[in-house]
């Protein structure tokens, strides 16, 4: 459904690379692409968590 | 004179103005203050001030140490960017945390912003000074562990372009732990400075804390001997009372802190009559590091007399 | 005489301290590891796992056909298994109660049975068969994390808080607890008396009876009947007594009334209406009975039993079933003397109305816990496992075409989630509905709270009553004296559950159920009569002493006090099971044991002549730990009392109170309260109803909730940033471990009236100091979602980010990163999204077909953050459920600052909300420069009378000075002579009032004021979460009037008694304004004529006309109330009046 009058989502920025995600007992980078089944690829477990992105994100020192 | 009894205080406020005793005109004159008024400093530190000041009035007083704490301008770290934080401390929580951290920069040296929440391009150089943090907590290859604390040193001057900021903007103190790291987690971080007041955060005052006392007094009314001379003496601090002939002398009322022990003893009673003086301030001042005390307690003279001024210059209906 | 004069005298110099037992609180840590507060869930369960399951396999052990005679399934062993992840097992099988938590998966074990069954003409021996999964409660023994309590390395392998107190159970990710139950003691008799004389005696046994029976008479009657629910009339006693084998007429007498007058005369009565029925033998007796009882039974395929064989029946199982009968000779005489104690109680009762028993008193309660509920749950699904097994196995069997011999374990894998689906939802729910037992019981557990610390570990100690908060009785209610030392005395709620939700002391122990065997056979040495040789005129002898075991009367002695004394010494010495009790009852001449299970009872130092068994000696070896709490009980130094048995003792309280008319002496007063209780410092110079509100109050304040609380995603956890450990603690705080997890900080207070913002409880902030972070806290939410699967292969899944023509995302996708996900650490505001989930429009299933997966299937149902204020992004969690659909987890956080309307409280039931911030520069000031971080009203203090807190003041500044932290501890903690002293030391005033400076005019002010620090909660109402407000908004649907709630914008109701008001004051319109015009007014047309609405354009249908139709306003609801009556052909026809 095209709410706003603009380009449509472009397939290729969600496909691109594999988003990193960090296994929750081996703290091993797992990168994952869609449709791959959730899972760290060296120890098994399966509880990842997103890793956080370097964007510049802004505090007040308050 | 402030009286102090045994469950409340009285006199506490100055009797001098006009019109309080009918007849008799005590307006303010600024020869009699100049020869009544003194100043003694008993501490003078790069850190930490003692002092009194004598024959001045409490409003004055007050006003000084309000604006010690409250309106002289120093600089502290008011926005932060974040582009890595793996730590246990949270985003805003080290950033709270960034802005508390004293800073070792001459307040002269930066432009006033005017709406620093609101206006991201009126950063510049001449408002503004840039800090860095950058740590990364690793494990050695012997096993042990590199930069597991983060303390303020680690905060480093970032000049801008074409900014000469002398001396160096540095911290006051470097050994402020800001946050604990494990191998793995990393810092990246940049934050900016700017100038502003106490009144505003806590982070821009200045001083620790800057307040006064007043002057304590301890009347001995009538004699006192033997064993309960003793007893007197130890109702107050060491250096107080000292006993000589066997009766007790005030030597050093400065050094009372006013506990109002002697009070409670029903032997002493109608004996002893303990008061401070309504306008000998005993002033202690505390500074963060970014100025001396001295610096900061003219700075709050300057800034009265400003208010003075722009007082003077409204014009009245 | 030379060994005097030596230096060292046994041991001791001379310039060592007297003996004294001063640290005989050593014994609660030590107390407290082995029998702690979380201890009783953990060793029902323990109980529950290890040997009830295994005796709930024997009662259904053998699974016959009625197909095939030769078929049989026995079970030979159950056992529950370490717990497991239920998928694919690779490498490591086991999983930790954190990961079932972020997972939404349940923390169970699988229940492996071994069987033994027919296979056409063989028997097979299979064992380790999975029969279901069992969830495990959380530290018991067969938990992952059982074992390693100390081992705090190994605690945070498993990202498991090490103070965490457990005994909860996980179930589809979140936590249950099964509160503990209070109820009537079972199998005794009870006495009551309203108006009439009712006795009643409740009977049940695993044997799935459970019914009661009571004894009944009239006052100033005398007549006795037996009541219950299969007679379908009430029978006479004496017909009963005789029917139950008491022949003679005298023996009834002797046994009922003794030798008493007075009863005899009250009682003679029944003899004539026994008489008068013509009823003589017992033959007459029974054949009586028989035919009075309720819905005759019928034995497997025979007939209905004659009248005689019914009443021998009933007499048998279902009258007073506790009381086994011996069959096989007839010889109810156990039964018949029970059925004539009871009446002798009522007699008694008749004579005496003092005599009845209280039912609140806590010695006739009985606790209930995990354990046994889960056995009841488990044993009743187990069975119907069974049936349903059988049901399948004979279907199978009775086809006659069989490719291969039938094996039976096939379909017993088909049953298998009968088990686990059972159990999990039962704990999910909280309804134990159970077909066996008739029972139906909801709100049995309840979701762990985990606003604090102390509301985690303060729920465990719950105990729920089984008085279902009718409003009228206020005996359950109120406080009993029998609750001293077993049941807090402060912690309770306030409102509808006040008296009836209490909470466990310290100290407290639930007993479990011990064999009653070798109680008897102790019995039978110490020179007890069996009663079954006992005649009827030595039972009522008053100086022959009944003997009680749980409420059936076994023997007789004739030296009760020697058999008392003698019982007492055999289990000081072990010989006898430390928790059964035995205690002497004057007002029935009778001894009473008691070895049940669900009483609860308290650790005592036994004293002999005057003098406490415990030497400081042993106090020593404790401290070096070489001694345990058990090793006290063996060398008979402590023993257990229950609450019975307590009021058979004299008790003191200090040991310096000890004299030799004491039997035992308290091991710490101030165990008397709970662990909530234990927050609170001084205690005891407290009104007592300020300490309950604290108790209510502290599992609100916000604080550490665990070590793991940053790696836990909750739907709502409340953290503070800096929390501090409080200045004035108690020795409970330092054994519950609440110092490591607090929930507070140490605010400097001045008591003073500042500002006028802090009437009425309000309190007045610093602003700087709150700048500096005090009060700061977080609140963290969860979000979650899971990718579901549908019948046609398709599954949701995530967008990206949608961009605008400069290549930026929109502004609602600002956070999100490729994968659909917001960024971790992003800013979200009002409106943002966070998960861009897309939903796939259902096209008609095509199962097989593999569509083509276009983008223009799937609808965007995205996640968005909706509240005012914004919130960062802490974490986001991937993972997979127990169906391996994708599981998605995103905690946000919010950190706050104290602000006007935030709640804040001390721990003395003081709570007040902030009034206003005031400058840090026109706070008062001391002579030091200190300025407070808090003012409080010093008007809260005369009405409340919380001196606890002035002493915490004074204690915390003394503390503060000195550099040690004070205790507060019940009848105890730091002095307060102690705590002046070093208030002057340091040049303080004596009373903690010192002079300060208006921060506003810079004089002194005239009094001095009362300050130091108090340990301050922030409390979790905050008026971000409150603050509410609608203008104009949504309506619902059904009734056009404004919603409901602050989520859904709603309004805020006019209720009855606001009504009420406004009619006192005769404001009728405002009543039409706030009621209909602001609310649902509709206009409606009328007809005059008819009376009912009509439709449209002004024609009313009915009566075919125009002329009488009318214009009126109504409110909808009153149209809506209308329709539906029409609809139901009911006319309200509206009669206008002019």
């Amino acid at each position: 459904m095209n709410r706003e009058s603009f380009v449509p989502p472009s397939a290729g920025v969600s496909r691109q690379n594999g988003v990193r995600y960090l296994c929750a007992s081996c703290a091993a980078q797992v990168s994952l692409t869609k449709g791959e089944p959730v899972r760290c690829k060296e120890c098994g477990h399966r509880v990842l968590y997103k890793e956080r992105s370097r964007r510049v994100i802004q505090f007040e020192a308050r | 004179m402030v009286d102090i009894h045994r469950d409340y205080v009285s006199n506490v406020s100055s009797t001098d103005f006009p019109g309080n005793f009918p007849g008799e005109d005590h307006a303010w004159d600024l020869e009699k203050f100049k020869s009544n008024f003194n100043v003694s400093i008993s501490q003078l530190t790069e850190r930490t001030s003692n002092f009194d000041l004598i024959g001045i009035d409490t409003s004055f007083a007050n006003a000084f140490r309000r604006i010690m704490i409250a309106e002289v301008p120093s600089v502290a770290i008011e926005k932060v960017f974040i582009e890595q934080n793996t730590s246990v401390i949270q985003d805003e929580v080290l950033a709270s945390r960034l802005g508390l951290v004293p800073l070792l920069v001459n307040p002269d040296s930066l432009d006033w912003m005017v709406d620093p929440l609101h206006l991201n391009e009126a950063h510049n150089v001449e408002n503004t000074v840039a800090f860095s943090l950058q740590v990364k907590c690793e494990r050695n290859s012997d096993g042990t562990i590199k930069n597991e604390n983060v303390y303020a040193k680690d905060l480093k001057f970032v000049p801008f372009e074409g900014q000469t900021i002398s001396p160096e903007p540095t911290v006051a103190y470097e050994d402020i732990l800001i946050a604990k790291l494990r191998p793995g987690q990393e810092i990246s971080l940049t934050c900016w400075a700017i100038l502003g007041v106490g009144s505003d955060h806590a982070k821009f005052s200045p001083v620790a804390t800057a307040s006064y006392r007043l002057m304590p007094q301890i009347s001995i009314l009538k004699d006192i001997e033997g064993e309960d001379a003793i007893k007197f003496q130890k109702c107050f601090p060491n250096g107080v009372v000292d006993i000589v002939d066997g009766k007790p002398k005030v030597v050093d009322p400065r050094k009372d802190t006013v506990s109002r022990e002697v009070l409670r003893h029903p032997e002493f009673e109608g004996k002893v009559k303990l008061g401070r003086r309504r306008d000998h301030f005993i002033f202690n001042i505390e500074s963060t590091g970014a100025m001396t005390p001295a610096e900061i307690f003219l700075k709050s003279v300057a800034a009265l007399r400003e208010k003075a001024t722009v007082l003077q210059s409204c014009k009245l209906e | 005489m030379e060994s005097l004069l030596q230096p060292q005298y046994r041991g001791k110099s001379l310039t060592d301290p007297v003996n004294t037992l001063e640290d005989k609180w050593n014994l609660l840590p030590a107390f407290l590891r082995v029998k702690g507060l979380v201890k009783q869930h953990l060793d029902s369960f323990n109980y529950f796992i290890e040997t009830d399951i295994k005796k709930i396999l024997a009662a259904n052990q053998v699974i016959l056909s009625d197909v095939d005679p030769q078929f049989y399934l026995k079970y030979l062993d159950i056992r529950v298994a370490r717990p497991t992840r239920q998928d694919a097992n690779e490498f490591d099988t086991s999983i930790t109660p954190h990961e079932c938590r972020l997972r939404d998966l349940t923390y169970a074990a699988p229940i492996l049975v071994d069987v033994e069954y027919t296979k056409g003409s063989e028997v097979i021996v299979r064992r380790g068969v999975e029969i279901g999964r069992m969830p495990l409660m959380l530290r018991s023994s067969l938990c992952v994390l059982s074992g390693h309590e100390r081992d705090e390395v190994a605690m945070a392998r498993m990202n498991e808080c090490p103070l965490d107190p457990g005994g909860y159970f996980i179930v589809n990710g979140t936590e249950k607890v099964i509160l503990i139950q209070e109820q009537l003691s079972k199998n005794r008799i009870l006495v009551e008396a309203e108006r009439e004389l009712v006795q009643a005696s409740v009977t049940s046994s695993t044997h799935e009876r459970k019914s009661k029976s009571y004894v009944v008479a009239k006052v100033g009657d005398g007549r006795c009947y037996l009541k219950h629910n299969s007679l379908s009339e009430d029978v006479p006693i004496v017909i009963a007594l005789k029917a139950a084998g008491l022949a003679t007429d005298l023996e009834i007498m002797e046994l009922v009334c003794g030798t008493s007058h007075k009863y005899q005369e009250l009682f003679s009565i029944n003899f004539e209406e026994c008489a008068k029925l013509g009823v003589r033998t017992q033959q007459e007796a029974l054949t009586y009975l028989g035919q009075r009882v309720r819905g005759g039974r019928y034995q497997y395929g025979t007939t209905r039993l004659s009248p005689v064989e019914e009443g021998m029946e009933a007499l048998a199982q279902t009258i007073v079933a506790h009381i086994a009968v011996d069959r096989e000779h007839a010889d109810y005489r156990e039964k018949a003397l029970y059925l004539a104690l009871m009446a002798r109680r009522v007699v008694q009762t008749l004579h005496d109305p003092q005599k009845v028993d209280d039912r609140d008193y806590v010695g006739n309660k009985r606790l209930e816990l995990a354990g046994q509920l889960m056995s009841l749950l488990f044993e009743d699904l187990f069975k119907t496992f069974n049936s349903q097994f059988r049901q399948s196995i004979d279907k199978s069997l009775k086809k006659p075409n069989r490719a291969q011999a039938f094996d039976a374990l096939f379909s017993m894998s088909f049953g298998g989630s009968h088990i686990t689906s059972g159990l999990n939802r039962a704990i999910s729910t909280g309804n134990w509905s159970l077909k066996r037992f008739k029972m139906e019981r909801a709100g049995v557990t309840h979701l762990l709270s985990r606003l604090s610390y102390i509301s985690a570990l303060g729920m465990m100690t719950r105990i729920s009553s089984q008085f279902e908060k009718s409003r009228k009785v206020s005996g359950p209610r109120a406080l009993q004296p029998s609750q001293f030392g077993m049941l807090c005395l402060s912690d309770t709620p306030e409102g509808e559950a006040c008296g009836l939700v209490k909470n466990l002391a310290l100290m407290t122990h639930i007993t479990t159920d011990v064999e009653e065997e070798p109680v008897l056979r102790a019995c039978a040495s110490l020179g007890m009569e069996p009663i079954q040789l006992v005649d009827a005129r030595t039972l009522t002898d008053p100086k022959v002493a009944t003997v009680y075991l749980n409420g059936t009367p076994v023997g007789v002695t004739h030296l009760p006090k020697m058999f008392l004394a003698r019982f007492r010494h055999l289990r000081r010495a072990e010989r006898i099971y430390e928790f059964v009790s035995v205690w002497r009852n004057d007002h029935q001449n009778s001894i009473q044991i008691a070895t049940d299970g669900g009483r609860v009872c308290r650790p005592l130092i036994i004293v002999q002549d005057g003098v406490p068994l415990l030497t400081p000696n042993q106090i020593e070896r404790l401290k070096n730990e070489e001694l345990s709490f058990d090793d006290f009980l063996r060398l008979g130094v402590v023993e257990y009392l229950d609450c019975n048995e307590e009021n058979d003792s004299l008790i003191a309280l200090k040991e310096d109170l000890v004299t030799t008319q004491h039997t035992h002496l308290e091991i710490e007063p101030f165990t008397v309260l709970g662990a909530v209780a234990g927050l609170i410092p001084y205690p005891h110079h407290n009104q007592s109803p300020r300490n309950t509100y604290q108790c209510a109050m502290g599992k609100q304040a916000i604080g550490v909730i665990a070590r793991n609380q940053f790696t836990r995603i909750d739907t709502l956890l409340y953290a503070m940033v800096y929390p501090q450990q409080p200045m004035v603690k108690t020795k409970t705080i330092e054994l519950v471990q609440y110092d490591q997890l607090p929930a507070g900080q140490n605010a400097t207070v001045a008591v003073m009236s500042y500002s006028g913002y802090d009437i009425e409880d309000a309190l007045v902030l610093n602003k700087s100091s709150i700048d500096r972070g005090f009060g700061r806290c977080q609140v963290f939410k969860k979000a979650t979602t899971t990718l579901k699967r549908y019948a046609n292969q398709q599954t949701d899944r995530l967008e990206g980010f949608r961009m605008d023509e400069d290549m930026n995302p929109i502004s609602t996708h600002a956070a999100l990163g490729t994968d659909g996900l917001a960024e971790v650490g992003e800013r979200l505001e009002n409106g943002q999204v966070y998960i861009n989930k897309a939903v796939p429009v259902q096209p008609e299933p095509n199962q097989n077909q593999q569509v083509q997966v276009d983008d223009s299937d799937f609808r965007e149902t995205p996640m968005s953050y909706r509240a005012p204020e914004a919130a960062y992004v802490d974490k986001v969690m991937l993972s997979t459920n127990e169906k391996d659909l994708p599981l998605i987890k995103v905690l946000l956080r919010q950190t706050r600052r104290p602000e006007l309307g935030d709640k804040f409280s001390s721990r003395h039931g003081q709570k007040g909300v902030c009034g206003i911030i005031v400058k840090q520069e026109d706070m008062p000031f001391s002579d030091h420069g200190v300025c407070p971080d808090i003012i409080m009203n010093p008007h809260g203090f005369p009405s409340r009378m919380t001196v606890g807190k002035m002493l915490e003041l004074v204690s915390g500044k003394a503390g503060v000075l000195s550099g040690n932290l004070e205790y507060g501890t019940c009848f105890g903690g730091s002095k307060l002579s102690k705590m002046s002293a070093e208030l002057i030391k340091h040049g303080y005033n004596y009373s903690g009032k010192d002079m300060l400076y208006s921060g506003i005019t810079g004089e002194a002010l005239e009094a001095y004021i009362f300050f130091g620090p108090i340990y301050y909660q922030k409390l979790k109402h905050m008026v971000m979460d409150k603050m509410h407000a609608r203008p104009r908004g949504p309506r619902a649907v059904l009734t056009r009037q404004p919603t409901e709630g602050r989520s859904r914008d709603g309004g805020l109701r006019l209720g009855e008694m606001e009504r009420d008001c406004v009619v006192a004051y005769g404001a009728s319109q405002l009543l039409l304004e706030r009621l209909m015009l602001s609310s649902d007014v509709f206009d409606v047309e009328l007809c005059r004529k008819c009376g009912l609405l009509t439709g449209t354009d002004r024609w009313c249908s009915i009566c075919e006309s125009g002329e009488e139709v009318e214009d009126m306003k109504l409110p909808y609801a009153a149209k809506l109330l209308f329709q539906e009556l029409m609809a139901m052909n009911i006319a309200p026809r509206v009669s206008l009046s002019e």
